[in-house]
């Protein structure tokens, strides 16, 4: 780790003068201090962002509130939350681990870097650190992107984008320019040759707060999942799922993947197939099947493409028992 | 039951490790290691990182003293071989300052032509008996296939690493090692000092596997630097310098071809291996794939040849069962698919080929029907012959648990309490518990009156590494002696006597798994290990169960998800870290149950014990693919068994499409 300064402004708008490409926000972090302490972050400056944002979550008339320095852990334990936004409850509790759920905030999970293995190691040169080209392409990519990749085949880390996405979740920013609000599902962007990052975030904007909007009851929702091992592993492939149905036929699907694209996916062609359409085991196939019509897997992680259909068809299955 | 004694210690923060030593003055010490799997360093340059206030002492590759290492390179070599290797190292007033120096030292490299993957054919040893081509042709059934297992790192909690302090030309090194004695010796040798010079003490250590039983440069290193700044020093590695070049179980390649006729009866073995060595050969136990294929079953017929490839990537070293393990994994799915094809019960088809005389040896076992014993131990309390799907099992022999001697061992009686001592040391293991129970035995006092000593080499007591599940079955019976000698006068004294000589040692098992698999998306869900060994007569029932779980624990780590990843081109290693080296969690390890019973082997020795501490490890991965294939109808030959190889081999067509479309 090399030496950088840490400073503590008082109030909002010193913070927002403060941070810029070479003074970073601070708040869990549970991403930014592991990318210091591997050298692929050199911020001269830390700025201290714990005592001026919001945390906690409030319920208001457009919708479920999140603060920028909501925890994870906080998440997971709030009651409105767990019954009305399962797999978002769900999501939280197969990420990380408690200790790194107490003290992660859902501002920071946004904006966490990727998990690549290339792309951690500061030894090698990859696209996404600025370099020529991405050596995960033809290296060792049995965790890479499947959908969208190239140039960079890093997929996203998150559980929680893909549930929040599930939900049309929204995004406020500050900067200083005022404040805005983003869906979600625009936040998240792939790399681009002028921006490599996986938000549309500038270096001098901050995230405020996250807001889901009411969805008219029931609505039944659910993550899953696939890891290396039970718990504690990124995502090999996951899907965060939310469905209504109005009398017999689908009235609303989101179907949001993770762990295959540079960010969480609206897989929308899969969403198309159940629109309007009865729950059965032929239909939940066909949208596994429009969820990864156009995957183009690598050499090593076609395995991929079964495993994520599987996890589509199984949430579909499990939320219409 | 007795519990550890050592236990409340631990819980309570007050056992002191490596890492915890504080010496007046301690400087704290940090490694510079090369980028590049293979160059020579052309040049280094410390003048800036000797000038950065803090810094105290430094040694590259330059300016060391010409210290012969493994394969006569240098203590701090002028040529590098893999990444991760010694370059040069400094010591300062904290860690923070020391790693702050490595970024200051600017080495120029040329780089050099590498090769992680195939490598260079460094040595072959073939052993043989009978004719295994006559053998095949006498076969009624035969199977042959191609196994691989990956290389898994032991990953230990605690790191390598040591503090050195030096008293005149006297050292001391509070080291976390397996052989307090072997490290001694060996730090003595390349520092040019008589061995008495050298003290090592190891009161507490955390976890070593088998990378812990050689001294490594770092223990060097740090007297060096030591001596250059007249003040003690740490150098403890981290998490990724432990996972880059501390040791690895080296990868494998094994081409496997059984015979037997159709009513079971094996007529021949035959194993082609290679396994990657890695840089260096560092010493220790060697890796030995060749003694499961010649001595676990009954056959005339054998023959098992095992060439060691160099790569540039860290040297390999024992870790817990050493070749068997991986041999295992091989002998044991390959008896599995024989078994189907012959349309025998793979449990009968073991009993009916199980070893009770060392072939390679020619020798009886002092125990020849232990390991019928342990199969039909872990088939009842399984319940086996209860038909589900998603069972397997495997059989083991491992070659040592026998004593190793020499060793000295001294009992003294006090008021009314008993001072053991000796010149092993508790690898966490649970020795000291063991010894004591086994003196309070003999002396006929509470176990808590006994105190044992242990983990330093200055009383001159020798006893062996903690290598080899060796310890108990050496310290064990002469200390039982040297009790009974204390008994009658108030001190005695006792050295281990030799293994029998007309008979041989062994300790074996059997386990069985029951796993079940998600079809659809390749997850493995590992749901029972029944574990049944011979570990002779059993002295502490806990520590045996500790023993099994941590050995079934790490078993289930190299079945499904434990391998370092590498990347061929850049000669780099992707997953040095706890993050993407996957050891299994607390909710990955399923329900292990001990199945293990005590059965003395008074042949062994006079106390009928021996060592249990690598035997559990050794079957699990065997188990656990053969009830892999059991739940699936695919048999998933190369480990660990992931979601990919396991989904990819159900869906073969779509899944080499998809991949091949791309490229």
């Amino acid at each position: 780790m090399r030496p950088f300064e840490y400073s503590n402004p008082a109030t909002l708008d010193a913070l927002l003068g403060a941070i810029g490409p070479q003074a970073r926000p601070l708040a869990g972090g549970t991403d930014l201090l592991t990318l210091i302490k591997a050298d692929l972050a050199t911020p001269e400056r830390l700025v201290n962002v714990k005592a001026l944002l919001p945390r906690g979550i409030e319920a208001k008339p457009e919708g479920l509130e999140i603060g920028a320095l909501t925890t994870l852990a906080e998440i997971e334990e709030h009651p409105v939350v767990r019954d009305g936004y399962a797999a978002l409850a769900q999501a939280v509790s197969l990420a990380a681990s408690p200790q790194i759920r107490n003290l992660a905030t859902v501002g920071g999970n946004l904006l966490q870097r990727p998990r690549c293995w290339y792309f951690r190691n500061a030894r090698i040169d990859c696209w996404l650190k600025g370099g020529e080209e991405c050596p995960a392409r033809d290296g060792q990519n049995r965790n890479h992107a499947i959908l969208r990749g190239g140039p960079c085949y890093a997929v996203h880390p998150s559980d929680i984008v893909p549930a929040l996405m599930a939900f049309d979740a929204a995004v406020r920013v500050v900067g200083p320019d005022g404040e805005r609000w983003i869906e979600l599902e625009d936040f998240m962007q792939p790399p681009t040759e002028e921006r490599r990052t996986e938000t549309v975030l500038a270096p001098d904007e901050l995230v405020t707060a996250v807001r889901l909007p009411p969805h008219p009851e029931p609505t039944r929702s659910l993550y899953r999942k696939a890891m290396d091992r039970k718990i504690w592993a990124f995502a090999l492939a996951g899907v965060a799922c939310a469905l209504r149905l109005s009398g017999r036929k689908i009235a609303h699907a989101r179907i949001v993947l993770s762990g295959v694209a540079p960010v969480p996916i609206r897989a929308e062609a899969a969403e198309r197939e159940l629109l309007g359409r009865e729950p059965s085991a032929d239909r939940f196939a066909a949208a596994a099947g429009a969820a990864l019509q156009d995957a183009r897997p690598l050499r090593h992680n076609g395995y991929k493409v079964p495993l994520t259909q599987a996890l589509v068809r199984q949430a579909l299955t499990t939320l219409t028992e | 039951m007795t519990t550890r004694l050592e236990g409340p210690d631990k819980v309570t923060g007050k056992a002191v490790y490596s890492s915890d030593v504080r010496l007046p003055g301690q400087l704290y010490a940090k490694v510079l290691r090369s980028p590049h799997p293979h160059a020579k360093v052309m040049r280094i340059d410390t003048s800036r990182a000797e000038a950065l206030a803090g810094v105290r002492a430094g040694v590259s590759a330059l300016n060391g003293p010409d210290i012969t290492w493994h394969d006569d390179t240098r203590l701090l070599d002028t040529t590098v071989r893999y990444v991760g290797d010694e370059v040069a190292a400094v010591a300062a007033d904290s860690e923070e300052i020391a790693q702050d120096a490595l970024r200051l030292i600017e080495v120029e490299y040329l780089p050099l032509a590498f090769d992680v993957v195939h490598g260079k054919a460094a040595d072959t040893k073939v052993q043989e008996r009978g004719n295994v081509l006559a053998g095949l042709r006498e076969a009624d059934v035969t199977v042959e296939e191609t196994y691989t297992t990956g290389t898994a790192l032991h990953n230990a909690l605690e790191s390598h690493g040591c503090t050195a302090a030096w008293e005149g030309d006297e050292l001391t090194l509070y080291e976390s090692t397996q052989g307090i004695f072997a490290v001694r010796d060996e730090v003595a040798e390349k520092l040019g000092l008589p061995k008495d010079k050298v003290r090592v003490i190891t009161p507490h250590m955390g976890g070593g596997f088998g990378a812990k039983q050689i001294a490594w440069k770092h223990s060097v290193i740090a007297a060096l630097l030591a001596k250059r700044a007249g003040r003690p020093v740490q150098l403890m590695l981290d998490r990724t310098e432990e996972n880059l070049a501390s040791g690895n179980r080296n990868a494998t390649r094994q081409h496997v071809r059984l015979g037997a006729r159709r009513d079971g009866t094996l007529t021949a073995i035959d194993a082609r291996i290679e396994f990657q060595s890695g840089a260096y050969k560092v010493g220790g136990e060697d890796s030995d794939l060749t003694g499961t294929y010649m001595t676990l079953y009954r056959c005339e017929n054998v023959r098992a040849e095992q060439t060691s490839m160099k790569v540039n990537a860290g040297a390999s070293v024992a870790f817990r069962g050493p070749g068997y393990v991986e041999a295992n994994f091989a002998l044991e799915s390959a008896m599995d698919e024989l078994a189907r094809r012959l349309g025998i019960d793979p449990i009968e088809l073991r009993l009916r080929n199980y070893a009770v005389r060392d072939q390679s040896e020619d020798k009886p076992y002092t125990s020849p029907q232990s390991l019928r014993r342990c199969i039909e131990r872990v088939a009842d309390v399984f319940d086996w012959r209860r038909k589900r799907k998603g069972i397997g099992f495997a059989a083991h022999d491992w070659l040592a648990g026998g004593g190793w001697p020499p060793a000295t061992v001294e009992v003294t009686l006090r008021d009314g309490r008993a001072e053991v001592l000796v010149g092993v040391q508790d690898i966490g293991t649970g020795p000291r518990t063991a010894l004591a129970q086994i003196a309070a035995a003999e002396l006929g006092l509470p176990v808590e009156a006994v105190d044992v000593h242990l983990g330093d080499t200055k009383p001159g007591l020798y006893g062996p590494t903690s290598a080899g599940s060796t310890t108990l079955a050496t310290i064990g019976p002469a200390l039982a002696e040297a009790a009974r000698k204390a008994k009658k006068s108030g001190h005695g004294r006792a050295e281990r006597g030799d293994n029998p000589q007309d008979k041989a040692i062994r300790t074996c098992g059997a386990q069985c798994a029951e796993v079940e698999v998600d079809l659809e998306t390749g997850e493995v869900t590992v749901l029972r290990v029944v574990a049944a060994h011979d570990c002779g007569r059993i002295i502490n029932p806990l520590l045996v169960e500790s023993q099994v779980i941590g050995g079934v624990t790490q078993g289930v780590g190299f079945a499904l998800s434990e391998e370092r990843v590498m990347d061929e081109r850049l000669g780099e290693s992707l997953n040095a870290n706890l993050e993407e080296y996957k050891v299994p969690t607390a909710r990955d390890i399923p329900e292990i149950v001990n199945a293990t019973e005590s059965m003395p082997d008074l042949e062994a020795n006079a106390l009928g014990t021996k060592g249990i501490g690598e035997p559990p490890i050794i079957p699990t991965a065997a188990a656990i693919a053969n009830a892999i294939f059991d739940a699936t109808g695919v048999r998933i030959r190369d480990l660990p068994i992931t979601r990919d190889k396991i989904l990819t081999a159900l869906n073969h067509e779509t899944v080499r499409i998809l991949e091949s479309s791309h490229a």
